[in-house]
């Protein structure tokens, strides 16, 4: 048992803090079941099968929850792989509603077949009582009737208590009739039904099903109920009986004693009956396991062995006083904490017995000579025992209950788990991490095991050269030292061909001695998802910018036109000019170099085209804001032309460069021109202005905003102008600026419209310089989350 | 015999007016069609013939000939676009331009739409015509 506190305790704490719906509510609870191999899962079953709305709740979390329950029937072939988990789905899914268990078939038993068991049961147990009885007071040491009533009153339906009465008062009345009054009997009787009832209900109110003694609190219930009042009932109208029938002087002496014998009943017969016979449908269960019979029987020796030789052999020598009183204790704690509350009331009520039979015999530490001090000394001694006793019993079975719990918690989440404590040592891992660290070679960190620190893991690895390990290293240290509420992070597993990504999370354990839960789970198939999705965006990316190049078609080609022309000019000037005399090779001179520069146009429209056709990956790199601009209204130019617009750029001085993909920007900023050409389309001529401004804010972000002088952009449509399908065209499909806006986030830049004062509206494009990137990475590189960002568009 | 280019490109108005010299004729440009019609309006002597891009902006060679027919001005006037579209003809000669051509022009096209041009408009005197082209030297 050592370690088990500190575990008991990560346990509590480690069940607020995992993610996944395992914790269980005050409300009903769903039970699902699944077929799986695992053979804590079918202890699970089992145990799901007890009201668990009994049991301590893992602190705080209220609400329905879901516990995966696996029990199988048919095994599995490859029990440690996740894969046979998930194929098995077939569930059948149970109700429970609160509190209550499965009907263990109580209060449903067959009236006459009760009645059979219990009439024999009071018989003797009358008989026993009438034998164990104070001689003057006729209160019985024990009084095994009352166990039995309220045990039948318990388990039945109350429109069967009055058979059970009717019957446990004949069985009264025929064993002490010929000896007592008609009187006295009938009002022992009525004491002894008071007392059963009150008991019986106390019990059925306090435990909505047969009584479990395995929390303090429920054992604190029954000893209150069964123990305490109802005894108190009993003895207020049994003393009272023996007054009035005038066999004492005082009444507080038989109250007295009535109140003992029955108390002592409630603690050790009744426990045992009711639990016996409110468990009926698990009897089988602790003799199916062999290693358990041989222990139940071992047990019952021991209990059996002490006992005798502490009350019912005659004493030798004084060592032996000792053993008396000490003796059977190692065996009732044995009982308590390895059988339960029902193994400890078995076992307290043969110790009981044995007591009262030694006193009888004159053996061990009590002597009934008549003397009721004695017999007081005796009762004081079973009371000072058995509770004790019952409350090792409640606890150890709560405990254990919480960590079989919990065990199978972390057997049945599928992610693995590893909860280290505040020094990073590894307290407990999952089934899930030990099937992984299985595997082939793995980082030394990811195979930690129970005792391993697996901070100093990750240090290690991460000073031999694995940047993953450093990452995980700040992650578990920023987390432990309470820096940090969570640490994230994603890792691709490449081993033996497959291509599997891991998630892992680190969160900080809720418990004041801290520690962390470290959680790996497969998001396999959600990145694949997301690379799906992310490839299909860049594909639409690409498709757009193509499209936008297709509507400029007519102008793209008028810009090549031009630098065509001007050769095919200069060509044939120079021809005619070589004819004659005298040839001015100066001139001549000039024309080849306007041909040269006019061809060197003409490649450079070629190349800004290719380059805007490409779909390739996105690469960053510092832009001159002023080139930008004036790269785009010239791929925009004839354009502008035919649409009559005149353009004009507003760029400010001095503008620092911007981080980002030269392309991409090329298209949000053609896109964006090309808008506002299409808003001015029923503008007349003169009136169409379209001017591109570029400025820079004081953080030294760069804003480039197009402003034209149109329609403007409707209310309703303002705030869902950047949605896809979002368009004011009529053909147009809506995709573009929806593309431009993920195109500018990537670039951690922003995109937003508001119509001008005037007339129009104007889209403004924010992006960070180089410089902020700068301040903030500390240097230019690559820019590392940007260049992620945008590998995505 | 004086020929006015009148295009907003750099390139394409030097390369016409090597052009037209290379070819005999006089040639002077302009960079849009306002600068051209301001010069006319300075008094300027308006040009024999006219070369319009069809494709400017702020006044397109369409616009410059309908400012020419509305001040009643009858210059012969050639504009060359690389609009290859069958109804920019029609909207041309209904405009009342004199020749359509399409770029890239070649010399030899060019001197062909002059003097088409020059023929239509005013019958040149033998004595005026430009001078013949040289022969080419292999």
């Amino acid at each position: 048992m050592g370690g088990y506190g500190t575990r008991s305790e990560a346990v509590d704490a480690g069940l607020t803090n995992t993610v996944a719906p395992t914790v269980i509510g005050r409300s009903g609870f769903t039970v699902r079941v699944h077929e799986c191999p695992d053979r804590w899962d079918l202890r699970l079953a089992r145990l799901s099968a007890a009201p668990l709305a009994e049991g301590p709740m893992p602190a705080g979390q209220a609400g329905a929850t879901l516990l995966r329950v696996l029990g199988n029937r048919s095994r599995s072939t490859s029990p440690h792989s996740n894969e046979s988990w998930r194929r098995s789905n077939r569930s059948t899914t149970r109700q429970f509603p609160r509190g209550r268990a499965p009907e263990a078939g109580a209060g449903s038993h067959p009236l006459a077949l009760g009645l059979l068991l219990f009439l024999p049961v009071a018989l003797l147990g009358n008989a026993i009582g009438s034998a164990l009885r104070y001689p003057d007071v006729g209160a019985a040491v024990l009084f095994p009737p009352y166990a039995a009533l309220t045990a039948a009153l318990v388990v039945s339906s109350p429109r069967h208590w009055m058979w059970y009465i009717l019957a446990g008062g004949v069985a009264h009345f025929v064993t002490h009739w010929p000896h007592w009054s008609v009187s006295w009997v009938l009002l022992a009787d009525v004491a002894n039904v008071a007392r059963a009832i009150t008991a019986a209900v106390l019990l059925r109110r306090l435990f909505n099903g047969p009584p479990r003694l395995d929390t303090l609190r429920s054992l604190a219930g029954f000893i209150g109920g069964a123990a305490v009042i109802a005894p108190a009932i009993g003895a207020t109208i049994g003393a009272a009986n023996v007054v009035l029938h005038g066999a004492s002087p005082s009444y507080w002496q038989p109250w007295r004693a009535w109140f003992l014998s029955n108390a002592l009943t409630g603690l050790t017969i009744l426990p045992a009956f009711v639990l016996a016979v409110g468990n009926r449908a698990r009897w089988r269960w602790p003799l199916a396991n062999r290693s358990r019979t041989i222990e139940a029987v071992a047990l019952t020796m021991a209990v059996i062995g002490t006992i005798t030789l502490a009350f019912l052999v005659p004493p030798v020598g004084r060592w032996h006083v000792a053993l008396h009183f000490y003796a059977p204790l190692p065996a009732l704690i044995w009982a308590a904490l390895r059988f339960g509350p029902g193994g400890a009331s078995a076992a307290l009520t043969a110790t009981t017995l044995a007591a009262i039979w030694g006193a009888d015999r004159s053996t061990g530490p009590f002597r009934a000579s008549g003397i009721d001090i004695d017999v007081f000394a005796l009762q004081l001694f079973v009371l000072l025992t058995t509770i004790p006793v019952l409350c090792i019993a409640a606890i150890s079975t709560s405990r254990q209950r919480i960590v079989q719990l919990h065990r199978a918690l972390l057997a049945s989440v599928q992610d693995h788990i590893a909860i280290l404590d505040g020094s990073g040592v590894v307290v407990e891992v999952n089934d899930g991490w030990l099937r992984f660290a299985e595997r082939d070679d793995l980082a030394s960190f990811r195979k930690a095991a129970v005792g391993d620190n697996y901070v100093a893991a990750c240090r290690s690895a991460a000073e031999a050269g694995d940047g993953l390990a450093a990452r995980v290293f700040d992650g578990v240290n920023g987390v432990l030292d309470g820096r940090d509420k969570r640490f994230e992070m994603e890792f691709d597993d490449d081993r033996n061909g497959r291509h599997d990504r891991y998630a892992l999370s680190i969160e900080p354990l809720a418990r004041l001695a801290g520690g962390a839960i470290v959680r790996r789970y497969d998001v396999t198939a959600r990145h694949r998802a997301q690379l799906e999705s992310e490839e299909q965006r860049r594909q639409l990316s690409h498709l757009a910018r193509v499209t936008m190049l297709g509507q400029l078609s007519g102008a793209l080609a008028h810009e090549l036109n031009q630098p065509l022309a001007a050769i095919a000019s200069n060509a044939d000037a120079a021809q005619r000019l070589l004819g004659q005399h005298p040839t001015d090779y100066e001139e001549l001179d000039a024309i080849l170099g306007d041909i040269i520069a006019s061809n060197h146009r003409a490649s450079q429209v070629i190349r800004r085209l290719r380059a805007m056709l490409k779909r390739g990956e996105a690469r960053l790199q510092p832009l001159d804001t002023a080139e930008l601009v004036s790269e785009v209204l010239e791929m925009a130019h004839a354009e502008l032309i035919t649409r009559r617009v005149t353009a004009t750029p507003v760029v400010a001085p001095n503008l620092p460069p911007v981080l980002g993909d030269r392309v991409q920007l090329q298209q949000v900023l053609l896109n964006l021109v090309l808008n506002a050409c299409e808003a001015m389309a029923s503008t007349p001529p003169p009136d169409r202005r379209l001017s591109m401004i570029v400025t820079a804010d004081a953080i030294r972000n760069v804003q480039f905003s197009v402003r034209d002088s149109g329609t403007g952009i409707p209310a309703k449509l303002i705030d869902r102008l950047f949605e896809p399908f979002v368009t004011t065209k009529p053909e147009g499909l809506g995709l573009g600026l929806s593309i431009s806006r993920t195109i500018v986030a990537a670039h951690g830049g922003r995109l937003w419209a508001q119509n001008n004062g005037d007339r129009g509206a104007t889209v403004h494009c924010l992006l960070p310089s180089t410089l902020v990137e700068q301040d903030r990475s500390g240097t230019l590189g690559n820019g590392s989350a940007q260049h992620e960002a945008l590998s995505r568009v | 015999m004086l020929i006015v280019i009148v295009d907003d490109e750099e390139s394409v108005r030097t390369g016409l007016r090597r052009l037209c010299v290379s070819l005999g004729l006089r040639a002077s440009v302009h960079a849009s069609g306002s600068e051209f019609l301001d010069s006319l309006a300075a008094g300027a002597a308006p040009p024999n013939c006219l070369l319009l891009d069809a494709h400017m902006p702020h006044m397109s060679g369409l616009e410059v000939q309908r400012h020419l027919v509305d001040a009643g001005l009858k210059i012969p006037t050639i504009v060359y676009t690389a609009d290859d579209a069958p109804e920019a003809e029609a909207r041309y000669v209904a405009a009342g331009v004199t020749a359509y051509l399409r770029k890239p022009i070649a010399g030899d096209e060019l001197l062909a739409a002059i003097e088409q041009v020059m023929t239509q408009t005013h019958p040149t005197p033998v004595d005026q015509r430009p001078p013949a082209v040289p022969p080419r030297l292999v």
